[in-house]
Order: C-alpha cells, then structure tokens, then sequence
C-alpha cells in the first residue's frame, strides 16, 4: 500500500511538474520548443520500447512508421483537405496497416533476419519518397528531399495552434503525451503485456499454455505502428514540415539511445531517455560534427556498463543498500 | 537493350558480384565464428578507403601501391582493436547477442562521424588500380573493373585456401562450427575471434579499395555496400560459403539490371521486397541449413 502511494505520488509529481513547467519557460520559444520536442519523442521512444523491450521483437524499422504517419497526415491534409485530428487517425491507422504487412511475413522469422529486414526499411523509405518529389507527377508531390511543406496545424474550438504561440501547443502535447503513455501502460498491463512476460520467463510454459507468440507479436506491432504513425502525424502538424531527414540514420540511432538509455523494456525507462536525450543533444549541439560522436559513444558506454539504463539506476542502489544491511547483520553477528 | 548492352551489363555485375561477396565474406566470417552481426563493417570500408586516400593522394602522397599494403595492415590491426576493445567486454553480460548489435550500429555511428569530422563531407576519390579500357569489338570493359574481379577472386581464394590449409584457419571453422567444443581442447578462443574481425576488416578494405574510385568515398558510402553484403548473406543462408558466393552473383547482376532500367535508386526496395519474398518460403535463406 505505502508502496502503491510512493508510486502514484512520484507520478503525479512528474505530471504536475511537466504541466507548470511553461510557467517558467514560456518567455523562450527555444526552450519550449526543446520541451515539447521532449514529449513527441517520449511518445516515440516508448512506443519503440513496446516492440523493442516488451515484445522482444528486433524491430530497426520503427521510425518509418513515424515518417509514413507524418507524410499521410500532411498529404491527406494538403491533397483532400482532411483536418489534422482526422489526419492523425488516418495517419496511425495506415502506419498500422503497413506494420501488418510488413509484420505478417517478416514476425516469422528469427530475430537476425527480422532486423536486418527492418533496418533496411531505413535506407528503403528515404529513397522512396524522394523519389515522388516534385515533377513526377502533376497532381501530387512528396516535396522530394526537402519535405512536405506548409502542411496545416489542428484547430480547437476556433483556435489555430501555431508555432508563435508555444504554450497552448505545449499543453496539446502534454495531452497527447499522457493518452499515448496510458494507452502503453495498459497494453503492458493487460493480457498481451502478461503473455510476453511469460514468454520471455517462462517460454516452455507459456507455449504450452497455449500463448500464440507470432499472433501477440503481430498485434504489439500493429500497436505500436499505429503509436508511432499518430506520433510522426502530429510532429509534422507541429513543425508543419516533414521530410526524409527525420529518418536518417543519425534520427534512428538518436531514438534507439533513448530507448536503451531509459531502460529497455521497463515502463516509462523510454520516456524518461527521451527527455534526457533530447535536451543533452540541445546541450551538445555547439559541438558541431563532434555530436553525434558523443552519442555514439554514448551508446557504447550504455550499452557495456549500464544496460539497464537509467531504470536499473535504482536497482543499483537497492542491491547496495541490501550490501550494507547484509554488511552490518554481519558485524552484529561477529560481535556477538 | 541489343545484346551487346546485356554483356557489358553482366560483365559489370559480375565485377560488383565479386566485390560484395568480399563484404559478404567478411560479415559471414565474424558472424560464424563470432556470433555477432557486425553493423561497423561498413566503417571499416569507409575508413579503409579513407586511410589508403590519406597515405596516397591525400596527404601523405605516398606511391599507391605501397599504400595499398600498409592500409590494410593498419585495418587488419583495428579490426582486432575492435573485437577487444568493444565486443570482448559484452560477451560475459547476460542478453549479449542483442547489445552487441547495438553496439556495433554505435561504432558505426562514431566511426562514419569521425570520418565525417577528420575529412569533412566533400567526397573524396581513390585512382583506378589500372588506367585504360580493354576493347574486343563491340566490347568495352575498364581495366580497373578486370583488376576488381580478379583481386576479388584471388583474394576469395587465398581465403578458402587459408580457411581449409592452415592451423589458424582450421581453428577458425572449429569454433565456427563448436564454440564450446573448441574451448575444450583449448583453443586461444579471444585471439580467434580477433583474427576473425581482423580479416573481415582487411576483407572490407580490400572492397573499398577497389569500389571507391567507382562510387567515390564519403562518410556514409559504406552503409549502402554492407547493407547489400548483409542482404547477400542472408539470402545466402548465414554461414552458406556456396550459398552467399551465388546470391552475391544473383544480386549484383540483378542490381545492374535494375539501374539500367528503372534507375539507381530502385535497387535496394527491390532487393528488399525480393528478400522478404524469399525468407517468407525460405526462412533461413536461399541456401540455408533447414
């Protein structure tokens, strides 16, 4: 029970934290910006984290589901007229769509295969939409490298949200933030969370109880397609731009250091790596060309001494407060 | 497309073919002997050509094919480097075969940023091996493509032989094909595994000296050849010698093709729509053990 409070408390605190926080910083666009980039990634990184870490799936090929819901949104928005909030549905339901296609043949296959398949994804996608740039066709155009721009911001009660005023656009992030977030928690804890959890303790068990592995598997990516299709939908209403830079490799690995930094596979770990990612990539940014050596060599340093992200921080600190206690019941005992 | 377009094609996809077999050949190496799917193999193109570019033409302005030697030196030391340095460390943690992953795709990142940092993003180029072009008729074939694709086969060779003829080689296979049966009868396992990232560092040199002067060299050009060397092996079937050399040839011929007539940039989705066709009736590949 007091462990129930201390958990809801520390969320609460962090909610009630991120929501006064433009109260400090709503004077600099700069930092505002920075702070809701920090909220569309934690939505990204944890909806990775659900295919990467829940699932166990070696899914490289999360961020063109990001890219494909961003160019639906903008196309549909520019093309048919159709409002971002219906954009951003349409958006996940067609990321989803060609998560299942993807999904169907390649969920069979052992998990070398399977990321090598979806990380080509990343080199695949680029090309692609560059190609359907201006001059291809009459009617339609992807804006080739340079993106598609001008693409429309949602609309509230009358309200446009634009990028001159950062506040209200923050809130609406914070919005979605937490919907994306809960709708996460309770896939993990509902039955398809459950399953793979017996599958990845107890997988003998789990088969022979019946657990369809491939069908969990195909459900979790369609998910977490659809996640990152809205996601990638709602970055490109926000900056009102989307373009095949956001799916170099340097974007793929920067998300992947998010996940990994967090704590793969440990609820908010994605979360809680993307905010610090996003605003140490800011802090490294007058570094130049050095950057992306710094995170690079950041993952490396994850990824050999602490690969359990920042989740497994507290896990430290319990196994060596245990090694105190443990330490002192011996000291006792020894002087009795 | 007259019938003399067709050979000059096929010639020109046989020489490619030879080239990303020695990428494949690297990957399949390091893979079987080592478990790991290196993802910085690609650096290791990229800095190999970057290496031989700053002892030849670059800075050092050294004779060529002195440089040549001494690159590949240099590569197959950092090659050994790497195992022990990045990989060597991981082995012991539980959940390894994924964090490695991750690690070599971190390497890569730090090493194509280092390149990017030391030599800038303007490309770079290396010379032909051998000026000029053979012509038989109708027939016009480059003699730096005759030099890829004899390099390539020679040097396949000289590793078939090493890989069947001689001690190391021989311990190679066994841990390739018993990890802990090797152990038992006491082969040095750590210095193994470095020979084996060694030579597939020298083997992606050996690619990148001879394609570059072909695709020119930037940061990110290795990317492109190891996705199509994981490609091949893994149509292959991983760890398929005889598997990855045909699927090496069926690619590269196929990728020639597909330029010619639809463009360049349709040669990766292809191959990958092609891939994932294959590996849904094949799971293991072309060629791969069931």
């Amino acid at each position: 029970m007091v462990n129930q409070i201390r958990k809801y408390s520390l969320l609460i605190g962090t909610l009630i934290i991120l929501a006064i926080l433009p109260a400090f910083f709503h004077a600099s666009t700069y930092i505002m910006n920075i702070l809701i980039l920090c909220l569309i990634w934690g939505v990204m990184a944890q909806s990775w984290d659900l295919i990467l870490g829940v699932a166990s799936v070696f899914s490289f090929g999360h961020l063109s589901f990001f890219i494909i819901g961003g160019y639906v949104c903008g196309l549909a928005a520019k093309y048919m007229g159709v409002s971002p909030w219906l954009g951003y549905l349409l958006a996940g339901m067609v990321a989803a769509i060609i998560g299942l296609i993807i999904g169907i043949p390649c969920l069979r296959l052992q998990g070398m295969y399977l990321a090598i398949v979806t990380f080509s994804l990343q080199f695949v996608l680029p090309t692609v939409i560059v190609y359907f740039g201006p001059g291809r066709s009459q009617t339609f155009s992807t804006g080739g490298s340079f993106g598609l721009e001008n693409i429309p911001s949602p609309t509230l009660f009358g309200y446009t949200f634009n990028r001159g005023e950062l506040v209200p656009f923050y809130y609406l992030s914070f919005v979605f933030f937490i919907v994306a977030m809960a709708v996460i928690y309770f896939i993990i804890k509902s039955p398809v969370g459950t399953a793979f959890k017996a599958l990845r303790d107890a997988e003998p068990l789990a088969k022979t109880l019946g657990i369809d592995e491939y069908k969990y598997k195909l459900l979790v990516f369609a998910i977490s397609a659809f996640i990152a299709g809205v996601t990638g939908a709602y970055y490109a209403t926000y900056f009102q731009l989307i373009s095949p830079s956001s799916m170099t490799l340097d974007v793929f690995l920067i998300v992947l250091v998010m996940v990994l930094f967090g704590g793969l596979g440990v609820y908010p770990g994605a979360a809680i790596g993307a905010f610090v990612i996003t605003i140490a990539n800011e802090l490294l940014r007058p570094t130049l060309s050095w950057r992306l050596v710094i995170l690079g060599m950041f993952i490396i340093f994850t990824m050999i001494f602490m690969s359990k992200g920042l989740m497994g921080i507290p896990d430290v600190f319990r196994s060596l407060y245990r090694r105190r206690l443990r330490q002192r019941s011996d000291r006792s005992e020894n002087q009795e | 497309m007259t019938s003399s377009t067709v050979v000059n094609l096929v010639l020109a996809g046989i020489t490619l073919g030879a080239v990303y077999l020695l990428m494949a050949m690297g990957l399949t190496l390091v893979y079987g002997v080592t478990k790991v799917f290196n993802y910085a193999q690609g650096s290791f193109f990229t800095w190999g050509g970057y290496i031989a570019w700053c002892l030849s033409v670059g800075v050092l302005r050294w004779n060529y094919y002195l440089a040549i030697p001494i690159t590949i030196l240099v590569m197959f030391v950092m090659g050994m480097v790497f195992q022990n340095l990045i990989v060597l460390p991981l082995r012991s943690k539980p959940g390894w075969d994924f964090t490695v992953i991750i690690v070599t795709l971190g390497c890569a990142l730090v090493l194509d940023n280092l390149a990017l940092v030391a030599f800038g993003a303007l490309s770079k180029t290396l010379p032909n091996l051998l000026e000029g072009n053979i012509r038989y008729g109708k027939f016009a074939f480059a003699k730096h493509d005759l030099v890829m694709l004899l390099t390539s086969l020679v040097v396949l060779a000289i590793l078939q032989v090493f890989l069947s003829k001689t001690w190391t080689g021989m311990a190679l296979r066994a841990v390739s094909q018993d990890n802990i049966g090797a152990r038992i009868v006491g082969l040095p396992l750590n210095l193994l595994y470095s020979y084996a990232f060694g030579i597939a560092a020298v083997l992606s040199t050996i690619a990148g000296i001879l394609l570059v002067p072909r695709t020119l060299l930037y940061p990110e050009v290795g990317w492109e050849v190891v996705l199509k060397a994981f490609v091949v092996m893994v149509l292959g079937g991983l760890g398929n010698i005889k598997g990855t050399v045909v699927a090496a040839f069926i690619l590269s011929i196929a990728e020639v093709f597909i330029s010619f007539i639809f463009g360049g940039i349709w040669a990766m989705p292809i191959f990958l729509a092609g891939l994932v066709v294959v590996l849904v009736f094949r799971p293991k590949g072309l060629f791969g053990q069931w």
